[in-house]
């Protein structure tokens, strides 16, 4: 049975991104998730997957729209995979699954064409 | 560096890219400037901060509660009103400063419309729906719809690029700023 985690409510949490947060916190269960400290890591791990794939499409190539749907089901796939089960938050904590697997989802699209498509511009003409 | 520059047939993209990156970090210093240092704009963050989180705990607590009671409900009422209030306000704040961000965008992108009017910047690796191809093949000759135009490709450059840098400087807006949807488009893109 999955164990659920609920927010705390941290009093030493800054809002803004600077905060002390430890590189160990993103892969440990047990750590308490303030809903910003969640959502920016959400976003930058949607960015470095949109970056990696975006190199990647470009470079093989791959071509066609069908790529950019794959790169969505990727993406998700691994944000959901990773708060919840690496994570094991309670997504009701936080909004639900959709206010989770909508941080940096637009921008992460948008970045993901623009690599895709300078890396296949540059390498193959 | 000219010379391997010139090899690429769409060294244009690059060209692109590269403005699209200087003009996010002018439009940001400015709105620094303008925006984000000003006590205005840290209290209004500060409350809508406050506001949010004191709402997200008054209706957990709501839902755990088998009768929820009329002043309770009166209370949630009152603060979505004030949170309402203060993004208002925060919207309002920020677009009287963004009209000089905005007159950056547009001289920016007039600029590169000249130099690129007409040229294809990039090759697209998939053929997108015909209402992108508005922008994707804006001012462009000829059918093929891979061609990318200035347009399509710096669209994708400030969104991409602004929406990360301000998120890595901390300039993001506050998540329980109402508005803030599916797609947390940076307020200065939206004027292009």
């Amino acid at each position: 049975m999955k164990e659920k985690k609920s927010v705390k409510s941290s009093d030493k949490h800054q809002s803004g991104h600077v905060s002390s947060f430890k590189f160990a916190k993103l892969f440990d269960p047990e750590a308490f998730w303030d809903k910003d400290q969640l959502g920016d890591v959400l976003h930058w791990i949607r960015q470095i997957v949109a970056l990696v794939c975006g190199l990647l499409w470009g470079s093989i190539p791959l071509v066609g729209g069908i790529w950019l749907v794959s790169f969505l089901l990727i993406s998700s796939g691994i944000i959901y995979g990773y708060y919840a089960i690496i994570l094991k938050v309670d997504e009701e904590e936080f909004g639900g699954h959709g206010s989770l697997l909508q941080e940096g989802l637009f921008a992460s699209i948008t970045l993901f064409l623009l690599a895709w498509t300078l890396v296949y511009s540059l390498a193959h003409f | 560096m000219a010379s391997l520059f010139s090899t690429f047939r769409y060294s244009d993209g690059l060209t692109v890219v590269g403005i699209s990156f200087c003009t996010a970090l002018i439009c940001e210093a400015i709105s620094w400037l303008l925006i984000y240092r000003t006590t205005s704009y840290k209290s209004l963050k500060s409350s809508i901060d406050k506001a949010s989180k004191k709402l997200e705990t008054m209706k957990t607590d709501s839902t755990v509660a088998a009768a929820p009671k009329k002043s309770k409900t009166k209370k949630i009422d009152r603060v979505e009103t004030s949170l309402k209030e203060s993004s208002r306000d925060l919207s309002l704040f920020k677009f009287k400063s963004g009209g000089v961000v905005a007159l950056v965008l547009f001289v920016v992108f007039g600029f590169l419309n000249n130099l690129f009017e007409g040229k294809a910047v990039a090759k697209l690796p998939f053929v997108p729906a015909r209402i992108v191809q508005k922008m994707s093949h804006r001012g462009l000759q000829g059918d093929d719809p891979t061609d990318c135009s200035m347009a399509f490709l710096y669209f994708l450059c400030s969104i991409s690029i602004r929406t990360n840098l301000q998120k890595f400087l901390g300039f993001s807006p506050p998540r329980g700023a109402a508005g803030a949807g599916l797609f947390q488009i940076p307020d200065a893109a939206k004027t292009n």
